[in-house]
């Protein structure tokens, strides 16, 4: 019993994790297991009333939901990228560097975190208005952006605090100019949490409702379709595509990292090239 | 770390003051901007008729999910075809006060944000005509429509003359019933019985809930007072404190009646295809049913009025009126489409309630009204009843 | 780099981002504080500005108890939600090896899909008759005439999982970067297992964990939409307020009059927890770092 006992409480962050790892994922198991689901109208209708693979086949017959899922998809690949530089850069000026306003900087981070949606969007689409911009993608990206930003300034500013600067100091030791060093050591450093602040503003990006439906004039995102939509009935192609979505991402993440695994075996196991003569 | 924080001990007076400074500079600014003029106090740029004219060119529709048949060879395709007009169909109306919030900025401008034409229920369409917000139209340019609209849709109360709004489709609210669980729901008056305490929902939506209500207690509610609203307000009230209520919902409770969380509630008749629930259905209430239209309306500033008048005579030809209503299963504004159902051989459609409710079946129905008295006093009953649902 | 260009570094890197933030939201915040003093409605003649300083204790009075409501509701989110993602951050960032950026993306992936479908789906599960409510009962987490949905505690657990990610992946960018060795030094030291972590990692940690409890906390507090879908009456938070006097009494002085006094107040806790957390584990001034 104790032997059982002490696995336990040796595994005890694992087998915690693991149960985490399911309760995340609890919901987009459902969602998958509702888009092999038979339905009368082709609706989702939330019971279980047999197996079929119809909605699987036809995944992409309701072109409303494609159209919006690539609008989607566009709008957040765009506005994540930007928000991400933007916001990086942002980071590394409030953490490491001493100026004036530093104070008036910081509450300009958090205050778009504090304002509610729905004044941010009506605010903006006003503004939009005055400023004679005509309501779509630009209007969008233009928000989601903006919104953003600060999710990505906190998350990466957060990995820049206490960040061992010794390796930077010795490359400019060696040498090294300050772009040099940053691209070559400051960057790699902080890529894990560039990409958590990505992926981050992605998923704000993608999920966003009251803001975009304010500014997105008639153009449609995945979130405001599905809103709609729900007034009638939400075609099962959601369902699929949302599975769809998730594991082409799981599945593209484990590929690259396959690759790499492969590409580091393949280095170990390859002869090393023949020494250069040093000539003494 | 004694260091860190003498830093902060500066830094923060800094940060105190330079939002002081910040918000203070944003209510100066504030003061010396435009504090003259009023901001939203509806267009007043007059009556404008929509022209009509050659009919070529694009438009925007802006309209509710769910109303449009589907398919390459959908009533947009069709129109596409006879007029040559390209057609932007845009679902982007999910809610009334929601479309009315995201437009009315460009509204109070005259712009309609590129549409021609959108679809609002009776009541915002009678708030947005108020506002000076939409364009009337000339029965003389719409023979198809006036030719075959119903007679019960023709003189309602909020558009007696029709003069800014043609009915896309109507529909009824009254009782959505699981009759296995609930059986003896019969009157909107049952939903209080203690014996369904927390397993029925009512909408969120004033002017279906309230009348409603009313018509239950034996008031009629294009007649009532507005201290007769607040009372049954006040009732709702009391049967929220005490756990009655589950909820106030959009059309989310159909979700609700599928997994049976929700038993009995106050619905919509066209929703009956989203609860597949075999012991659901849609029951008229005994002191009747409030009947609503979702109609067309022109914006001023709308691009291309004459095609937006075509669209609005094309849709009323019963032949295609039929195809939508065949898909939107609410009930059709159009005469003549139940004989061309027969023609087809499609019974069940021709003879579906409905969709072509008899005049006995709705004879109880009250159109949808608005709260009585003035703007202030609807502006009461409004907010009644939001702090009874964000209580 | 001479000295003057040196000191404009700090703001050429600012400045892309601060030229953002000012042209679309501070001077929408502009409007909107503009509009916190005006009077009157759109049916009326529009909304005029007369320093109408009482919209904010008119939007405050009668609406007290969301405000407490959605701190109450968005505290225990973050909390929980801490307790969540903590540990499998440091499984993740620790345990996972080479597929820790695999598994970082499979719990973040469910994210992408809308937060209706979501919600659908946790709304199937939680159903009053479902087989995960009636093992809630069992366990008597729940009471036996009583429901998961329409409650306090589904709209708490909606926050949670809803802001997971925002929580998991701070913590998890500042856990990555942690040296094991330092953990192995101290324990070589005799220091035990949570000895190490106290006195290691959770130091180390800090920024990571004080990130994610704001990027949590703070948009969690002006949610709506859980409350809506999953909460039932009596649940509303101040969101669900505002939400309701934008669009459905249309009276926007008071919308934007209790928007600004919500931001107020989650400044206020903001400042508070920061204080007790350290402001160097936000600000993270250089003198922290050495």
């Amino acid at each position: 019993m104790s032997a059982a006992w002490a696995w336990l409480r040796r595994n005890a962050l694992l087998i915690y994790a693991g149960i985490a790892v399911l309760y995340m994922l609890l919901p987009i198991f459902v969602i998958a297991l509702f888009s092999f689901d038979k339905t009368t109208f082709g609706r989702l209708d939330y019971t279980w009333s047999g197996f079929t693979l119809d909605y699987w086949r036809n995944a992409f017959s309701e072109t409303a939901v494609n159209d919006a899922m690539i609008t989607s998809l566009q709008l957040a690949a765009l506005a994540t990228i930007v928000s991400t530089v933007i916001g990086t850069l942002m980071a590394l000026a409030l953490v490491r560097y001493q100026f004036r306003g530093r104070g008036a900087s910081n509450l300009l981070i958090i205050l778009p975190m504090a304002t509610p949606e729905i004044v941010i969007g009506a605010s903006l689409l006003s503004m939009f208005l005055i400023y004679g911009l005509d309501l779509g993608f630009t209007t969008l990206f233009i928000a989601h952006v903006m919104f953003s930003i600060s999710f990505v300034v906190v998350v990466v500013r957060s990995r820049l605090i206490g960040f061992d600067r010794s390796l930077e100091e010795a490359a400019a030791d060696l040498g090294a100019p300050p772009l040099t060093t940053f691209r070559t050591i400051t960057l790699p450093l902080l890529a894990p949490g560039i990409v958590a602040a990505a992926l981050l503003a992605f998923a704000l990006s993608i999920d966003d409702f009251v803001i975009s439906n304010f500014n997105s004039g008639t153009t449609e995102t995945f979130p405001l379709y599905i809103f709609g939509v729900s007034l009638r009935g939400i075609p099962v192609q959601v369902n699929v595509l949302a599975t769809l979505l998730f594991l082409v991402t799981v599945i593209g993440i484990a590929g690259v990292l396959w690759q790499q695994h492969r590409a580091e075996r393949m280095a170990s196991i390859r002869p090393d090239p023949e020494p250069i003569a040093t000539g003494g | 770390m004694s260091n860190a924080t003498n830093t902060t001990r500066v830094a923060r007076p800094r940060v105190v003051l330079a939002a002081l400074l910040a918000v203070v500079a944003v209510f100066a600014i504030a003061a010396c901007g435009d504090g003259g003029d009023s901001v939203g106090g509806g267009s007043d740029s007059g009556t404008e008729v929509a022209k009509s004219g050659p009919v070529e060119g694009e438009i925007t529709i802006s309209n509710w999910p769910g109303y449009m048949d589907t398919g390459s060879r959908n009533t947009v395709a069709e129109f596409q075809d006879k007029t040559g007009v390209k057609v932007d169909y845009v679902e982007d109306v999910n809610d009334n006060a929601e479309f009315f919030g995201k437009l009315q900025p460009q509204l109070e401008e005259g712009k309609s944000g590129g549409r021609s034409i959108f679809v609002v229920t009776d009541w915002m369409a009678k708030q947005m005509y108020d506002l000076g917000y939409l364009q009337e139209i000339d029965h003389a340019t719409l023979p198809t429509v006036f030719d075959h609209l119903i007679p019960s849709l023709e003189r309602p109360a909020f558009d007696p003359d029709r003069k800014f709004s043609v009915p896309w489709q109507s529909g009824m609210t009254g009782l959505m019933v699981n009759k296995k669980l609930a059986p003896g729901v019969k009157s909107v008056n049952d939903l209080f019985d203690p014996q369904y305490k927390g397993k029925v929902t009512v909408l969120s939506e004033l002017r279906d809930t309230i009348p409603l209500m009313l018509k239950a207690d034996g008031i009629d509610p294009s007649k009532a007072s507005k201290q007769q609203w607040l009372d049954e307000i006040e009732k709702l009230g009391d049967a929220v404190d005490s756990g009655q209520l589950r909820r106030f919902t959009g059309n989310d409770y159909t979700q609700d009646m599928t997994n049976e969380n929700v038993i009995a509630a106050i619905g919509w008749s066209g929703d009956t295809s989203l609860i597949e629930n075999p012991d659901v259905e849609w029951r008229m209430p005994t002191q009747g049913c409030i009947l609503w239209s979702d109609n067309m309306v022109i914006p001023k500033g709308a691009p291309n009025t004459p095609a937006a008048l075509e669209w609005m005579n094309f849709t009323y030809e019963p032949k295609v009126q039929a195809d939508l209503a065949a898909y939107i299963q609410y009930v059709t504004p159009v005469t003549g489409v139940k004989e061309v159902f027969e023609q087809q051989g499609k019974t069940a459609l021709a003879n579906n309630p409905l969709i072509f409710p008899s005049a006995q079946f709705t004879k109880n129905c009250t159109t949808q009204p608005d709260p009585p008295g003035s703007a202030e006093d609807q502006q009461e009953v409004t907010n009644a009843f939001q702090d009874v649902i964000t209580g | 780099m001479n000295g003057a260009r040196r000191r404009l570094v700090p703001y050429g890197l600012l400045g892309p981002g601060a030229i953002w933030l000012v042209l679309f939201f501070v001077v929408p915040m502009y409007y909107m504080g503009q509009m916190a003093l005006r009077s009157g409605s759109l049916a009326t003649g529009g909304f005029t500005f007369t320093w109408e300083w009482s919209n904010f204790s008119d939007s405050l009075s009668g609406h007290e108890e969301q405000l407490v409501r959605s701190f109450l509701y968005a505290g225990s989110a973050t909390l929980i939600a801490l307790a969540i993602a903590y540990p499998l951050a440091y499984a993740i960032a620790l345990r996972a090896g080479r597929w820790k950026l695999l598994l970082l993306f499979a719990v973040v992936a469910p994210f992408f899909t809308t937060y209706l479908i979501r919600t659908i789906a946790w709304k199937t599960i939680l159903a009053d008759a479902s087989p995960a409510v009636d093992v809630l009962k069992f366990l008597h987490l729940v009471p036996e005439d009583g429901r998961v949905l329409a409650t306090g505690g589904a709209v708490i657990a909606g926050l949670t999982y809803n802001f997971l990610p925002f929580m998991i992946l701070p913590i998890y960018a500042s856990l990555e970067r942690m040296d094991v060795r330092l953990i192995e030094a101290a324990k070589d030291l005799y220091a035990s297992s949570t000895k190490a972590f106290i006195k290691v990692t959770l130091p180390i940690t800090a920024p990571g964990i004080v990130a994610g409890v704001l990027l949590t906390f703070i948009p969690a507090v002006g949610d709506y939409v859980n409350a809506l879908l999953l909460g039932g009456t009596g649940q509303a938070m101040v969101g669900n307020v505002i939400q309701s006097l934008y669009l459905q009494q249309r009276d926007y002085p008071e919308a934007a009059a209790l928007s600004f006094l919500m931001m107020a107040a989650i400044l206020v806790v903001v400042a508070v927890y920061l204080r007790l957390a350290g402001t160097g584990a936000f600000m993270g001034e250089e003198e922290e770092a050495k």
